[in-house]
């Protein structure tokens, strides 16, 4: 009984971590679908999103505001605005001027966006760790067997839920409106949604929006479930989601859900079963076999061949 | 006339420079302080870098070693393995002979390396890693102790709680893991069942399944080798889940940091320090003089950084010579009153005998001593 119990709050330690690492993956996977490149600073975004809604917490706390849902919902709105805008003005600034040049040009200046971020935070915002308040407190638990119990705590339900919420209105805005078809014809073909007269560059632009909209939720999510930011953790982050991605298959929205959810169920196992220490060893080992056997990751199409 | 005015340009400045030169050897004795100003344990820098430059600041007030005056050459290390190295470099090219540092213990051993084959000495205020002072190094001292004393008191303490079964988890870094080892062995040797001996990954945020195997293992007591910004991080994650243990680490956690991560989590919390130099009576003249510039002399490594800086002075007066050879000869030799107590060094470059006390944390920052 203890054994079941136990194995049923790594299930949840792992999908809980998983569904954010997918929110994460989504950037990825979006932006790689439509213009074929590797966004770096993705994870920078998804750190911004953290402090920004970090920043407003502090903000409402110091003006006197106590109702949570209004807290909540403040800040989430400010870190999906700052983490939009960033997410566009990367675009703008360090990935348009190079594009459709040779492919290892984007990647280097995503790299080079992702240092600068990194950077320009660590100088605002300092080095040292700050502390996220835990606002929502207290867990469900269930079945009691020798001391341990199964707990579900708030934060982990919201978790789900705002993810659920998240993916959900993602499929139906990629599947149902007008720029959601659009997304969808420029991933096809490039030059020929051009030649249909959509604005491709509005379409780009779009994607990255969405994609750090999306980061910046995880963001919030995160660091009020982890308990504290710094400002190198999008970047472990963003290489967990980027794995997730292409676990899943790099381009698909669904396989970005799949990925981060078996990736992060795989870590929770490892240091529930074996040791902590092999994390993120068998978090990559399973990318590389992957990769080995199915190179498009799980749900990829391989005739998706983006230059 | 353009041609003139710059010649003559040049030679203000190479006069002023040749000056400077001059007025350097005359009259300086330069000192590195090498530690993190910023990074994530940035907190233990800032002890760091105010007990040496109160040190220094109080030395030549005083009249300086040997008629000259002492400077402080301050390089960030960032607590960073690599980053340590590029300094230490720095400071050879700058020319300094005696070094106080690095704090983290995996910075100080390679920067060591390059101290000691450029003749330069070097006291560590910090680094605990026993490693450090095992390799025969004729200018490395520290005024701190080691991990296998600091370990050995955390480790009995806990023995003397009579606890069932003891978690200890470390960071994999050379700090963390040989100070978490030394517990782990000392609890073996008691006969305490140590249920599981674990290292996490430095920077994660998620430590979920650690917790909730902590919770499975049901254990009484869980030690922590390792640094704050992870332990606040399990210890909040911990309480979320219920966990109960009570929970104790080593002077890298004891810092007022830990509680904007962890909260009240934090609360209750067993740490080894150093004894509080800063509450000793005859302490009491320095400690007004940090608190007059709105400084904190609470911190683990403020006096021992103090002590480190006046050793060198005193060496130097004592060997008569800045040869840094010399000094450390007679730094060896002597019984020097600092701070921190008496020191004396054996040939190692450890101090004959350092104290550590174990005190419980609180969740508005203070501490207080056990037992």
């Amino acid at each position: 009984m203890q054994d079941l119990l136990y194995f049923s709050q790594q299930l949840i330690n792992g999908l809980t971590i998983g569904s954010t690492y997918a929110l994460i993956a989504i950037g990825y996977t979006m932006v790689y679908g439509i213009i074929g490149m590797i966004n770096f600073a993705h994870g920078e975004i998804y750190m911004i999103g953290a402090y920004t809604a970090l920043i407003a917490i502090t903000g409402l706390a110091t003006l006197g505001v106590a109702w949570l849902p209004l807290i909540l919902i403040v800040a989430l709105l400010c870190a999906m605005i700052v983490s939009s805008s960033m997410g566009w003005a990367v675009e703008r600034v360090a990935y348009r001027p190079v594009r459709g040049r040779h492919r290892l040009i984007p990647l280097i200046s995503a790299i080079g966006m992702s240092i600068f971020l990194q950077n320009y935070v660590h100088l605002a915002q300092g080095s040292r760790n700050i502390g996220f308040p835990a606002l929502i407190d207290g867990s469900f638990r269930f079945g009691s067997s020798e001391g341990f119990q199964l707990s579900l705590s708030y934060m982990q339900i919201t978790i789900f839920i705002t993810t659920l919420i998240c993916m959900t209105v993602l499929s139906l805005f990629i599947s149902r409106s007008r720029i959601g078809r659009a997304c969808r014809a420029v991933s096809q073909d490039l030059g020929m949604a051009n030649l249909l007269g959509i604005d491709t560059n509005r379409i780009i632009s779009a994607t990255f929006v969405i994609g750090a909209a999306l980061a910046a939720v995880a963001g919030l999510l995160l660091g009020m479930y982890y308990g504290s930011v710094d400002p190198l953790f999008g970047f472990i982050a963003g290489l967990k989601a980027f794995t997730a991605a292409v676990l899943g298959g790099i381009g698909s929205i669904p396989g970005a859900m799949l990925g981060g959810l078996i990736l992060g169920v795989a870590e929770s196992m490892t240091s529930g079963y074996l040791s902590g220490e092999y994390k993120d060893v068998v978090a990559f080992s399973l990318l590389i076999l992957i990769l080995l056997f199915k190179p498009t990751g799980l749900l990829g199409k391989p005739e998706v061949e983006k230059i | 006339m353009m041609k003139t005015s710059v010649k003559k340009l040049a030679l203000a400045v190479g006069a002023s420079a040749a000056l400077m030169a001059a007025g350097q050897a005359a009259a300086e004795i330069r000192i590195g302080i090498a530690g993190p100003m910023t990074g994530p344990v940035a907190q233990y820098g800032d002890m760091q870098f105010s007990g040496a430059r109160m040190a220094i600041e109080r030395i030549n007030a005083a009249g300086g070693v040997m008629g000259e005056q002492l400077v402080g050459v301050e390089v960030d290390d960032v607590c960073d393995p690599k980053q340590a190295v590029t300094v230490a470099n720095r400071l050879v090219n700058e020319g300094v002979q005696y070094v106080v540092g690095h704090l983290c213990s995996s910075s100080t051993q390679p920067a060591s390396d390059i101290y000691e084959d450029e003749g330069i000495l070097m006291i560590t205020p910090a680094s605990t890693s026993p490693e450090i002072t095992q390799r025969g190094y004729e200018l490395l001292f520290r005024t701190i102790g080691l991990d296998s004393m600091q370990g050995p008191v955390a480790g009995n303490y806990i023995v003397s709680q009579n606890p069932n079964r003891v978690a200890v988890i470390h960071d994999k870094q050379q700090y963390g893991e040989g100070i978490a080892t030394a517990v782990r062995d000392t609890l073996r040797d008691a006969g305490v069942e140590v249920a599981m001996f674990e290292g996490i990954t430095a920077g994660d945020k998620d430590f979920s399944s650690l917790v909730t195997k902590i919770k499975q293992a049901n254990v009484d007591f869980v030690y922590y080798g390792g640094y704050h910004p992870e332990l606040g991080l399990i210890l909040r994650q911990a309480r979320q889940a219920d966990v109960s243990s009570k929970f104790m680490g080593p002077e890298g956690v004891g810092n007022k940091d830990i509680n904007t991560i962890a909260g009240e989590s934090a609360e209750g919390l067993l740490v080894t320090l150093p004894p509080s130099f800063d509450e000793k009576p005859e302490n009491q003249d320095l400690v007004a003089a940090f608190e007059a510039k709105g400084e904190d002399t609470s911190g683990p490594f403020v006096l021992t950084s103090y002590a480190a800086v006046q050793l060198i002075a005193d060496g130097i007066e004592q060997a008569g010579s800045q040869d840094p050879f010399e000094v450390a000869k007679a730094l060896r030799a002597g019984t020097f009153e600092t701070p921190i107590g008496t020191v004396q060094f054996d040939q190692a470059g450890d101090m004959e005998s350092f104290e550590f006390v174990v005190y419980e944390w609180h969740s508005d920052g203070s501490k207080t001593p056990v037992n």
